[in-house]
This record gives structure tokens, sequence and C-alpha cells, in this order.
């Protein structure tokens, strides 16, 4: 098993100062160490507002850390080097609804990620795109399509196609199911079930959903204001949470499992 | 009697030219004290039909019913001035959007204090008033959960937390004391601890006062913890109905099925990583429904009989709509094709045999029947 991602004292310091006077509120993510290897899957669980999605950010480099290393498949990702880690961590946001523009086409979307990140010609574009809508479960004529021309599933299918098309090698969702309905939601968790197999990603997965964390991940890190409290294989997290905070969620979320086992009888 | 009857259930809705019915023939029961939970995906009706009962349907769109009564007094026939007495004291609805159905520009205990209904703060005289309104306040927030009620008040609804925001729409909906409470999805992307508290409260609710809840919501996890009674829609077609007990060890309806194997927390022997069940395709939109039974396109089970609408049909509270019900082998497919053959009511049809096969189902959850 080769470690894809490593991320060493990753350490985020966030300020606001709100007027003259008073001290400035302060939010720090961090220090943050794990990796995640090569067709494995990493959950992020915590409370909201423990740091997930800075966390998810600060991965893709939507901000940047402060402090930290970040190695990628052997490599250490220098803190401005967009290029790269545009290409090889890629993020799934937590409303693919929104994140989509409504005025221009699917294909012109996901064409727009290929002209910014590669030097295909048109031609190959064009190709890499249909190859990439097909192993997501649409149509090649989805091309043609305006976000509103899709459902829920579909659009979540784009997002991942907007993902997927660069070959990445770790993909960060944040909260990819949430917005879903549960038929839709099986279908997708299915899907990215197979194309991590397909594919060898690396996938961290933030939820609230301790189900289908629990079906998905191979570990889990728990957070909880802005630090990692608690982390380890899936099964051995959920089995003897050490921590407080850890017990709680989980006891909370398996006590409505329990009581859906005390109706079957 | 019933505090809440709904039967057959019809909106229409214009769409360009043409009609659709965005809710068909959905019928629904809420009884005294009962939890009842009302399940469905986006885009099913479920918020509709709360739109539905507390009257805010646009007047172009044509609504039809049987029965839409609040204890036995007719809803749509009703005077407007009738019918907001009676949504403003025995209806409470908690809405979905917690943070934007409250007034943003209010702080939180003014929105809270002015919905207190004047005939709760009578004694005294009016400059005695303000505090007794403000003693009420700080109780029912305390009855919800929200221990620190001096920080909540005084705050704006953007500035507190959505799952706080919740538990106070929640304490707005219960300030006129209400028979039923119409909570539509209140445990939307909560996580597992808050959530686990609001089931805690809106079931502490039924138990000590007999509040009446229609749970609105497509999280099974939440359902089957807590209700008592459920309803799944399917695309403004009731699909299934009956005690929650029921469904969930012997659903009849594809769907119903799909959905409950659609959560990984309620299947014991799933192997991590492995695919799960699912019903391909999605829901349909409106203006692209399928004639007969609309989940045809998706069954697995369908044949060419679904495209006729099946009737609903009801064995022992227990009622279902579906030509091909899951776990009769030998009766209900039998029934179902005659049915269609012969045009003859599924009613008569659903007669001994197939009545029999159900209660021997359900001997061993309910014990012999009586």
């Amino acid at each position: 098993m080769t470690v894809m991602l490593l991320v060493k004292d990753l350490i985020y310091r966030h300020q606001v100062k709100r007027t003259l006077f008073t001290k400035p509120e302060c939010f720090e993510l961090g220090p943050i160490n794990f990796e995640v290897y090569r067709g494995q899957t990493l959950a992020v669980i915590g409370h909201n507002g423990s740091g997930k999605t800075l966390l998810a950010k600060a991965l893709v480099g939507g901000v940047t850390p402060q402090q930290g290393e970040i190695i990628l498949d052997g490599e250490s990702l220098a803190q401005n080097e967009r290029q790269t880690r545009n290409q090889d961590i890629r993020l799934i946001l937590q409303h693919s609804k929104n994140a989509l523009n409504p005025a221009v086409t699917i294909g012109s979307i996901l064409n727009q990620t290929l002209v910014l990140n590669t030097s295909l010609d048109e031609k190959d574009r064009y190709a890499k795109i249909e190859q990439t809508l097909v192993k997501v479960g649409l149509l090649r004529e989805h091309y043609f399509f305006y976000k509103h021309m899709l459902s829920d599933g579909q659009q979540q299918r784009v997002a991942l196609a907007r993902a997927l098309i660069l070959d990445p090698k770790v993909i960060v969702a944040d909260e990819p199911f949430a917005a879903l309905d549960p038929s839709v939601r099986s279908q997708t968790v299915n899907l990215i079930l197979d194309i991590q197999q397909d594919l060898g990603l690396a996938f961290i997965y933030i939820s609230q959903n301790l189900g289908i964390v629990r079906h998905i991940s191979d570990s889990v890190m728990v957070m909880d204001k802005g630090k990692i409290i608690e982390s380890g294989a899936t099964n051995e997290v959920f089995c003897h949470p050490s921590k407080e905070v850890t017990e709680k969620l989980i006891s909370s979320h398996f006590n409505l499992v329990d009581k859906h086992f005390e109706q079957l009888g | 009697m019933p505090l809440l009857d709904i039967k057959n259930l019809t909106l229409e809705i214009e769409s360009g030219s043409e009609k659709v019915k965005a809710l068909d023939k959905v019928s629904l029961v809420v009884n005294e004290g009962e939890i009842r939970a009302l399940v469905g995906e986006s885009g099913s009706g479920k918020s509709l039909i709360v739109r539905a009962i507390i009257g805010a349907i646009p007047d172009h769109w044509k609504i039809t019913a049987d029965r839409l009564t609040w204890k036995g007094q007719n809803l749509l026939s009703m005077s407007q001035e009738k019918r907001r007495v009676i949504m403003r004291r025995e209806i409470a609805v908690v809405f979905q959007d917690p943070t934007s159905s409250l007034d943003p520009l209010v702080t939180l205990g003014e929105q809270l204090e002015e919905s207190i209904p004047a005939e709760f703060v009578v004694k005294g005289n009016y400059w005695q008033r303000k505090k007794q309104k403000r003693e009420i306040t700080i109780s029912l927030l305390h009855k919800v959960g929200i221990k620190e009620h001096d920080a909540c008040m005084k705050r704006f609804p953007h500035e507190i937390p959505s799952d706080i925001t919740q538990k106070f729409m929640i304490a707005m909906a219960l300030v006129s004391e209400p028979e039923i409470l119409i909570a539509d999805d209140p445990t939307r992307s909560m996580e597992s601890t808050t959530k686990n508290q609001i089931l805690k409260l809106l079931t502490r609710l039924n138990e000590t006062k007999n509040l009446a809840i229609l749970f609105v919501s497509h999280d099974l996890l939440a359902i089957s913890s807590m209700s008592h009674a459920m309803t799944v829609l399917y695309c403004g077609q009731t699909v299934e109905s009956g005690k929650v007990k029921h469904l969930l060890r012997r659903p009849l309806h594809p769907y119903t099925k799909a959905l409950l194997d659609s959560a990984p927390s309620f299947q014991v022997n799933l192997p991590p990583k492995s695919h799960l069940t699912t019903l391909d395709g999605t829901i349909p939109t409106l203006q692209h429904l399928p004639i007969g039974c609309r989940l045809g396109p998706r069954c697995p089970s369908a044949r060419k009989e679904c495209v006729k609408v099946p009737e609903s049909r009801n064995i022992q509270n227990h009622s279902y709509s579906c030509h091909f019900p899951l776990h009769m082998p030998t009766s209900g497919q039998g029934q179902a094709k005659e049915q269609t053959d012969q045009h003859v009511s599924a009613k008569e049809h659903a007669g001994a045999s197939e009545k029999e096969a159900y209660v021997k189902f359900n001997e061993d959850i309910d014990g012999p029947p009586t």
C-alpha cells in the first residue's frame, strides 16, 4: 500500500477583528497530521464548526495554510504551486447544485477545466469530456445540456465528472451526498465505490452521515475545534471510541439504529 | 375521531398549456396523540401536502379532495377567518428552512413574544403583561432545550447556529399549545447528536402533552426511531401506509423496500464497501410523469399491468397501492392479474386468502388477531 497523501503539521489561523478595541476572534486549525493510502477512503467526521470544511479548503488550496507540508505521492507540494495541486487534488463541493454555472452547458463547464489545466487540443478535449461523462454514468448528449435540465443526482454526477476529468490522485468530497435523496444517494455511493476501485483514487470524505461513513470508509478521523482528536481504522473508532466527543457522536447515531431494530423485534 | 383526515387529495398545477396532477389521490390520517411520518423524496409532494393543510396554496392551483377535515370540520369549505383561527391555535407548523423562515430584521425574543396569543397574558394590569410575556418566552425556550435564553433572545436569526434556530422554531410553534405539530424536515442536515436531541424533544412532547405530530422527512433513521405510523409518498401518490413496525418488517410496495435498502445502517450483514441496492433512474419531473403507477419505469417488478393506476388496498390498516405487492407471492399477484383482466374492483378481490396470508405474516409481531 503506497501513501498517496501525507499531511504534516498543517496549521491555519483565521482571525476576525470585528471592532477596533475588542480582541480579534481567532480560529486555529491544526496542527493536522494524517496520511491517505492509494485506493483508500479517509472519512472526516465532527460537529458543525469543527473545521472540517476548512481542512478541505486547505488541502485543495482554497486557503493558504501558514505552516505545514503536504506531500502528494512522494513529492512535497509547495504552498504556491497551484498547477499540480489543482490537477491532482480535486474538490467536490457541498452543494453541487449551486456550484455549477447555470448559464453555460455542461460540456463547456468541463471544457473550461481542461482549457485551464491541460494543453490538449480541441478534439482531444472533446473526446476526454465524452469519456468522462460516460464514466460517471451520464450520456454523451449531456454535453449540450444545461444545469437546469438535469436532476439532482445527475448534477452530482457532473460535479464528480468535473473532479475526475483531470485524472486526479486524490478527491476531497465535502458532504457530497447531503443534498441527495435516499435512492439517488445509494446510486452515487455505488458510483464512487466503482470509480475508486477502477482508478485507485484516494478519497477524503467529509460527512455527518455516520451510516454511510461506516460503509464506505477505511479509516476515520474525528475533528473537534480545529484539532484532530481521534483517528484510526473505521471499525476500531466505531467500536471503541476513546474520546467523549466521538463517543457521543457515535452513540447518538447507534441509538437511532438500535431503536430501529427494536421496532423489528 | 381522527384529528386530521385527508382522503383523495388531488392538487392540479397548470404548467404551460396542460394541467399536471402534483398530488394524485393522497390519503392521510393523523389520530390523536399519534406521530405519523410522511416519507418521500424531494419532489414527491411532501411539502405540498403541508401547504394544502395550512392553506398556503395559490388560488390558481386547483385543489380537490373527498375529505380534508380537521376534527370533523371541513377545511376546504370553511371561511378564511375561521380557518385562520384554527391555524393560529390548533395547528402549528415548523417550516423546512429555519433561518430563512424567521424575520431577519427582528430579534428572536421579539418574534417569539409576538406570537404569544393574547389570551395567555390576561392576568394583572397592562403594565405587567410585558413581564408575563417574557416569562412565557423563557420557559418555552427552556422547554425546547435552549439554556442560554438571554443570549438567544437578543440575537438575530443569522447570528445563531441552525440547530438552535430549529429548536427556536419548535418553541415558536408550541407557544399556542397546539394539538398537532406539522414538522417539515426538522432534522435536515444536522449532526447526529443534535438530531437526537430534537427527536427526543418531539417524543417527549408527544408523550407528556399528547401532541400529535406529522413528521415530514426522508430520514428513515429518525422516522423509525420515533414514529408510530408512516405514509410513503412517491411522485404525489401514496404508495403505502401503515404502522411503522409493519412497514419496516414487511414492506409491500417495491418503493418502500428500496427506501429501506438505501440506508446502510439498517442492514446487518452488509460488508463494507459493497454495493447498495438501489432503484435505477431518478424521480421524474412533474412535466414528464409516467402514466399509471408512477414508479413504473423504475420498478424492478413492473409488468404491463402497471400502466393502470393501482387501486389502494387495505388489509388491517396497512394500505398499499401496487399490482404486485412484495411478500405476497401466491395470493397478491394472482389477485392483481385478475383485477386487470376483468376490471373488477380490487377491493372485492383482496379477500379471504390474501388477508389470511397477511394476518399470518404479522401474527408474530402483534400476537394472534383478536
